[in-house]
């Protein structure tokens, strides 16, 4: 069941002369697009991709890229100015189709845990289960359900206010509020924004658990590191156009064109780069900091002399440190 | 329900209205109001619109984001329009049924009042499209300094405005995230329940308490202690274009008052 963008462009700036437009368009079709691109500023321009089932999409881009407004596109909550977007084969245009889309892709804003409304976890969990209009026992199960898969205690949070929980904890009660409604396809946005670094991995690790379980995931996120990690493929977003779309080797695999929209790759494909420059042999397309201290250990093992075996300590604890700082 | 737009959001450019001085503007917008209740005849009303359509001009305001910044209240307009076609009778009757009866008398009151309202918003408008909150709020704690003797604590009132000013635009962002995120649970709001405001109005508040405490903190971190012995980065200062302006507005208002007088 992908979820398909066609030629997707949206611009705020008149979000009223759409409707007109979009009843304009069915006569008339795409190369009007062309005609107004021009004078609009767009926040998202011709943006095209699908999203396979059980796909791992990251999502990355510079803050008003366009991160943001693609998400809400997922699940019908901004429509195109030009373009569709598609779930199952039905435009999400058409108001029933997203309405019912919303149950099925589940979406996640940034900080999710400042939408917390409920006096109780369950209360706020149950909110979405209940809105579909779910028998009660229905919705208490799909509660354990949510609250198990994000890893709270049910009988410990359950019946405790959201507000007293830690940060990271408001966070899964949040996640697990989307993940009652048992979504096939999960969107997130920068859903690791303002964590500790603990907190931040073990979120982490959550989000490719959900993963493994066959859902599909979008994930929008500064960090490189996270997504060369955890995506398939990667969309990089440049004031809202598509820059690249591909594996994470492909992708990393141009380091300025990404510097120059003021994103880079991860740290340690960084210090591969300018190894590279200075004559190592680093065959691998994508490294991160584990595989890169490999390959130079190697590296500066098969030209073995009395000096180098310092240097070799050195590589790897230099990549680990650019690794905490990005 | 989301990009709530606030009536007459400053809009930035560079022109004589936006240099003047907060406290003059703010005083004369007041003048300015009284002199479009001083018109009597539509001929009044025609100068007023004159004058007012001017300061747009000279204001570098396009008329169409003028209107478009007075448009949320322009119900109002509406409802008064519709109660005074319905309750003022005069003159021939056009329509009649029941107990609704539209007379000519209706008719003229209605669009004077519709008239008269527009350019009082439009006058209004002039103010926030030129002139920045903070500016306004600075112009409010001048106008308020005399009465501070009589135990108005006028600094922490301007103070509490312009916070709260501030903070409209980005609780109406909040707010759309909100609603975004429970459309996103599948979330109906057009029954208009009162447990789903509930579920709108719980995080907007927390939110707000969030904000205000942060904000507190970081006013004391900057060593805030109220309005006594502070002094200004930007000093307002009347200048050579408020005088002016005080000008124009006097010959506005001469000429207002002599429409009175034309034979109608």
């Amino acid at each position: 069941m992908p979820l398909a963008f066609e030629g997707v462009s949206y611009s705020y700036d008149d979000p009223k002369g759409r409707k007109k437009k979009r009843a304009h368009r069915s006569a008339q079709t795409e190369p009007a697009a062309a005609a107004t691109g021009g004078a609009r500023r767009w926040a998202l321009h011709e943006v095209s991709f699908t999203l396979e089932d059980g796909e791992f999409l990251g999502l990355a881009g510079h803050t008003g890229s366009g991160k943001s407004t693609l998400i809400q596109h997922a699940n019908g909550l901004l429509h195109p100015t030009e373009g569709r977007v598609l779930f199952d084969g039905r435009d999400l245009a058409d108001k029933q189709a997203a309405q019912e889309c919303r149950s099925a892709v589940g979406l996640v804003f940034q900080y999710p845990e400042h939408q917390l409304f409920a006096a109780t976890v369950r209360e706020d969990v149950a909110f979405g289960p209940r809105n579909l209009g779910l028998p009660e026992d229905e919705v208490a199960a799909r509660v354990s359900e949510a609250l198990a898969l994000v890893h709270l205690d049910e009988a410990d949070v359950a019946e405790r206010s959201p507000f007293e929980l830690s940060g990271g904890q408001q966070r899964r009660v949040a996640f697990a509020g989307v993940l009652a409604m048992r979504p096939r396809v999960l969107v997130l946005d920068e859903p690791v924004a303002g964590l500790d670094p603990v907190a931040r991995e073990e979120f982490l690790a959550l989000i490719g658990e959900l993963h493994r379980t066959g859902l599909s995931l979008m994930m929008a996120s500064h960090s490189m590191e996270d997504l060369a990690r955890l995506a398939d493929r990667i969309l990089v977003l440049a004031g809202g156009e598509m820059l690249r779309l591909g594996t994470p080797e492909e992708v990393f695999s141009d380091g300025e064109g990404l510097r120059a929209v003021g994103l880079d790759v991860p740290a340690a494909q960084r210090f591969a780069e300018q190894l590279r420059a200075e004559g190592f042999r680093l065959p691998r397309a994508l490294y991160d900091v584990e595989s890169l201290a490999a390959d130079i250990a190697a590296e500066l093992g098969a030209g073995a002399s009395a000096a180098e075996p310092a240097a070799a300590a050195a590589g790897p604890a230099t990549s680990q440190q650019e690794g905490h700082h990005a | 329900m989301p990009d709530a737009a606030l009536i007459g959001r400053y809009w930035p450019a560079d022109s004589p209205l936006h240099r003047m001085d907060a406290r003059a503007k703010l005083v004369m917008s007041l003048v300015l109001m009284a002199v479009v209740f001083v018109a009597q005849t539509f001929w009044g009303l025609a100068v007023c619109a004159l004058f007012i359509g001017a300061f747009f001009l000279l204001a570098r305001i396009p008329l169409g984001k003028a209107l478009r910044s007075v448009a949320p209240l322009a119900f109002i307009v509406v409802v008064t329009a519709l109660l005074n076609v319905f309750f003022v009778q005069g003159g021939p009757v056009y329509f009649e049924w029941w107990i609704v009866r539209i007379s000519q008398a209706g008719l003229v009151q209605a669009a004077f009042i519709a008239c008269r309202l527009l350019l009082l918003l439009l006058g209004v408008s002039l103010l926030t499209l030129t002139t920045q909150t903070l500016d306004i709020t600075d112009a409010f704690e001048h106008l308020l300094k005399p009465l501070a003797r009589f135990g108005v604590p006028a600094h922490e009132l301007s103070m509490m405005m312009g916070i709260a000013l501030r903070f409209l635009p980005q609780f109406a962002q909040e707010l759309a995230t909100i609603y975004r995120a429970q459309l996103s649970r599948a979330a109906t709001f057009s029954k208009g329940r009162a447990r789903t405001l509930l579920s709108l109005m719980v995080p907007l508040f927390t939110s707000a308490f969030r904000h205000a405490e942060t904000l507190s903190s970081a006013m004391d971190a900057r060593c805030y202690h109220g309005g006594a012995g502070r002094t200004r980065l930007h000093p307002l200062a009347l200048s050579r274009t408020d005088a002016a302006a005080a000008g124009v507005l006097a010959l506005m208002l001469a000429c207002v008052f002599a429409t009175n007088f034309i034979p109608h």
